[in-house]
């Protein structure tokens, strides 16, 4: 028994997941960069969009359908070429260059772009599904705007939005695969993607790399669909059980 | 044809509107315009292996034989829990090494097999040209979103009001024919907006094909906005590839409106004749 473990110890599969704990770091790293400031950026779009101001929501708009409407992986591209056609001009008088062209920057910078774009759209649906009886029943307690918003339209549109939150944090973990496709490496700062290619080059052995990358995409995106289940059932203590037991987080397939 | 309408911009404009006429009409701007086809086959290809995919999948999820279930769960749930990326990279290397496996046991000796490398003999190579790799593109897309649309459809059969197939059984239809005629028939409607959105990320996900050495759009955006500093090579510029990958976002942009016109037009002709209480939900 001791020496089926030890071999299981030393297979090479075991020895993938032991390589590849420090470039799951690298996705972890982008994912939670991006993902607090996307956050307030988003809620600020979907304020815009549902703004009665026709140049606030037209420009929120704009925005959200672009960033929705194209592939992160252009976007990438285009933000990364148009930061390095400036980089003589700018960033290098300016002495931030290696901050600004650093990948560690801009991959959260594009992810941030990209994710504020989908999740703005998702608090948005929530902003227009806020029951329009407690919005009333604010006005008819004589709460001001801002005292409305506080109590009533901010917590029902984060618990409305929180089931379509949790797709997109996982979709947008996925996404960090993206960045070292299209962004330089610098020495050893691979992620997952990454090194799976890297260890196939060595000795082509696709199953295996590509597995354990895979499987480490998928134990990440359960934690992430763990933790923000707990969050739910925070969110919506104050609901019955059997409500409660409605609005249990079911994976979702699309962005 | 090309140079006449030169000659007469020329004349009529001026040599600059001539100038800039000829730099986007030269041999690698044309061929950036013709590999929009790539982009095209692969998302239609792709879209019809991912609803063939999805059809298959949403059977086995449903099937009363468990080992199909525990099956057709798997594949989604798998195909769900890791990039898509991830996967249109993996199938095609997967899939060239397993084909390489065959060739190696005919063509290579013994030894060669044992020495470890890979491949073990020069015969056991197979060389991809653009076409098999567009192929193997398709069948990746239709794998990935293939898995979207499996579950969609799952949804939407469970939509299906059950009254509706309790009037088709009370009528005599056989169980073939009610899953034929009215099951799937009646399953569109709640499955299109599922299914729109899953062709909106299979689009985006055609953006991948250079990452699988397809000279497609995004490899040639990359080639012509890459600095020029010879005039013996064309136009004399410095780095315009952000410009040139700026036009691709908007490419994405118009192909995703034109493709919310085309389903908007599906949902209203799939809805004919139907009273729906309650609007298909969208996701």
């Amino acid at each position: 028994m001791s020496e089926l473990f030890s071999a299981f110890l030393g297979s090479a599969f075991v020895n993938d997941i032991v390589i590849m704990a420090k470039p799951a770091l690298f996705n972890i790293y982008f994912a939670l960069a991006s993902l607090p400031l996307g956050f307030p950026i988003a809620v600020g779009l979907a304020l815009m969009k549902n703004s009665s101001s026709k140049i606030l929501s037209g420009i929120a708009r704009i925005y959200i359908y672009a960033f929705r409407g194209s592939p992160l992986f252009i976007q990438f591209f285009m933000f990364y070429s148009l930061l390095l056609a400036f980089n003589l001009s700018h960033w290098k008088p300016l002495g931030i260059d290696h901050i600004v062209m650093h990948p560690l920057f801009i991959g959260p910078l594009v992810l941030v772009l990209n994710t504020s774009a989908y999740v703005a759209e998702i608090f948005y649906g929530a902003l227009r599904a806020v029951p329009h009886t407690e919005l009333e029943a604010a006005k008819a307690m004589g709460m001001s705007r801002i005292q409305s918003f506080r109590s009533v339209v901010w917590p029902n549109m984060i618990r409305l939005a929180w089931p379509a939150y949790t797709n997109e944090m996982i979709f947008l973990f996925h996404a960090t695969a993206l960045v070292y496709f299209t962004l330089p490496v610098i020495n050893e700062q691979k992620d997952l993607m990454n090194k799976a290619g890297e260890l196939f080059e060595r000795d082509y052995n696709v199953f295996l790399h590509f597995s354990v990358a895979g499987l480490y995409f998928l134990v990440i995106s359960l934690f992430i669909f763990f933790l923000a289940g707990r969050v739910q059932k925070r969110l919506n203590r104050h609901l019955m059980p059997d409500v409660q037991e409605a609005l249990t987080l079911k994976p979702n397939y699309l962005r | 044809m090309l140079e006449t309408i030169s000659l007469w911009l020329a004349s009529t404009f001026s040599e600059d509107v001539a100038m800039w006429f000829d730099y986007f009409t030269n041999g690698k701007h044309l061929t950036w315009y013709a590999s929009v086809r790539f982009t095209l086959i692969a998302a239609i290809a792709g879209a019809a292996l991912a609803v063939l995919f999805g059809l298959i999948g949403a059977s086995a999820r449903r099937s009363v034989f468990p080992p199909f279930r525990w099956l057709g769960w798997g594949y989604i749930t798998i195909v769900r829990g890791v990039p898509d990326v991830l996967i249109i990279l993996f199938f095609p290397l997967a899939f060239e090494q397993a084909i390489e496996w065959i060739m190696a046991q005919r063509a290579c000796t013994a030894t060669e097999l044992a020495s470890g490398s890979w491949p073990p003999c020069a015969d056991a190579q197979w060389y991809l040209s653009t076409t098999e790799y567009l192929v193997m593109a398709c069948v990746s897309l239709g794998l990935v979103y293939g898995a979207f649309a499996a579950n969609v459809v799952h949804g939407a059969m469970e939509a299906v009001p059950k009254a509706q197939l309790e009037a088709a059984k009370a009528y005599g239809f056989t169980r073939r024919q009610i899953f034929w005629r009215f099951h799937i028939r009646q399953m569109w409607i709640y499955a299109l907006p599922g299914l729109s959105n899953a062709w909106m990320l299979l689009l985006k996900a055609t953006s991948f094909l250079s990452l699988l050495q397809i000279a497609d759009i995004v490899l040639w955006a990359e080639r012509l906005g890459a600095p020029n500093f010879f005039a013996r090579a064309g136009m004399v510029h410095p780095d315009w590839r952000w410009r040139y990958y700026f036009v691709l976002f908007l490419f994405y942009i118009l192909m995703t409106i034109l493709s919310e016109k085309f389903f908007a037009y599906l949902e209203s002709r799939a809805s004919r004749g139907m009273r729906l209480n309650t609007a298909p939900a969208s996701s």
